[in-house]
């Protein structure tokens, strides 16, 4: 049986088995179809029928059940809903296991948001380190702004933090978008 | 390997049992898109690929650590009822209440009906990786599996797994 306990180790080497058997495509039509629009349908219900506050409910629950530690806050001003991960439980299952079969786990996470942020009207703004750290904002599309500075909107910001100044040394990167696809790598 | 049964390990006791609806999703995505060669496919390379620390141990340790681990898994589940029996000869998993069925059903989900097939598939092929062979009896909700030497059980007979079907 497959179990849940154990489900980000698995769902990681399926993102490699798919990708060598249809290449990227095949994969990112994985994250669109199985997992945005099948898995996590309460995600799309919520957001597409209350935009911020169907996001606050919606990462609110299930940041909780997934990180009971709190490795993460949440944070609004308006329309704009910013989530801040210091210790991500997904990567972070990873690493402490060694697993890493695919080349950039921290994809998937806009590989399925991507798409129900541009069905729900919002674009992105959205860093990783591949560390387990990693920020998000989410802006209407209709009248985007650039992301918040740093500390402004977040208390705890993870752009403040050590860990995230120790491995940003290579981010990727994506401002306005609403795709895996408009990925940008820093430096 | 650590003495602890299960060979990846996390920080909280339990898994989010959202993780349920992403596993049927996957699913219903390779069976349809790919069909259902492809989605044995996928099982048995998980089982030959990520479950090989598990199928090692078991390799080593014989039944007595096939039970121990799966008495763990279930441990680790959210939900479900489930019985690990142990003899020198068979391992037998008695699961009253599936964990994984339970959920999606109470959530409402579109379950497909080949699910309780992945635990033949996967099963059969990690037991046979450790020297053992296993079947699988029932489904849709409640089920068991044996575990036994390798040759000591038939070849798995297809109607002996029940579909999933709605309530």
């Amino acid at each position: 049986m497959l179990g849940c306990y154990d489900f980000c180790g698995y769902y990681e080497a399926t993102f490699q088995w798919l990708e060598e058997r249809g290449g990227e495509e095949l994969l990112h039509e994985y994250w669109l179809e199985a997992i945005s629009k099948d898995s996590q349908r309460h995600a799309r219900d919520l957001i597409l029928g209350r935009g911020a506050d169907g996001m606050m409910e919606y990462w609110g629950h299930t940041l909780n059940e997934e990180s009971p530690d709190q490795g993460f806050s949440m944070s609004r001003e308006g329309d704009v809903v910013r989530i801040d991960m210091h210790d991500c439980p997904s990567k972070g299952f990873l690493l402490r296991n060694g697993l890493e079969q695919y080349r950039d786990y921290c994809d998937h996470c806009i590989g399925w948001i991507g798409p129900l942020m541009k069905d729900a009207g919002y674009v992105i703004h959205h860093e990783h380190n591949h560390c387990g750290q990693c920020w998000w904002e989410f802006h209407k599309a209709e009248n985007p702004s650039s992301p918040s500075d740093i500390g402004k909107l977040a208390k705890k910001d993870v752009r403040l933090t050590e860990d995230w100044k120790e491995h940003c040394k290579k981010l990727d990167a994506f401002f306005n978008a609403q795709s895996v696809l408009e990925k940008k790598t820093e430096p | 390997m650590p003495n602890f049964p299960l060979p990846y390990t996390d920080t909280k006791p339990q898994g989010a049992a959202d993780f349920y609806f992403a596993i049927n999703a996957t699913f219903r995505f390779l069976y349809e898109r790919l069909g259902r060669k492809a989605w044995i496919a996928y099982l048995e390379h998980l089982a030959r690929g990520y479950f090989r620390p598990v199928n090692q141990a078991w390799q080593r340790g014989g039944l007595p650590s096939v039970a121990s681990y799966w008495k763990a898994f279930f441990d680790a589940e959210p939900g479900g009822d489930v019985k690990v029996r142990a003899s020198p000869d068979e391992v037998v998993i008695e699961v009253r209440e599936c964990p994984a069925i339970a959920h999606l059903r109470r959530s409402g989900r579109a379950i497909v009906p080949y699910y309780c097939e992945h635990c033949a598939i996967l099963g059969a092929a990690r037991a046979a990786e450790a020297g053992f062979s296993m079947n699988l009896f029932g489904g849709n909700g409640s089920c068991r599996h044996v575990y036994r030497r390798a040759g000591e059980l038939p070849p798995q007979n297809p109607a002996d797994i029940k579909e999933v079907v709605p309530c």
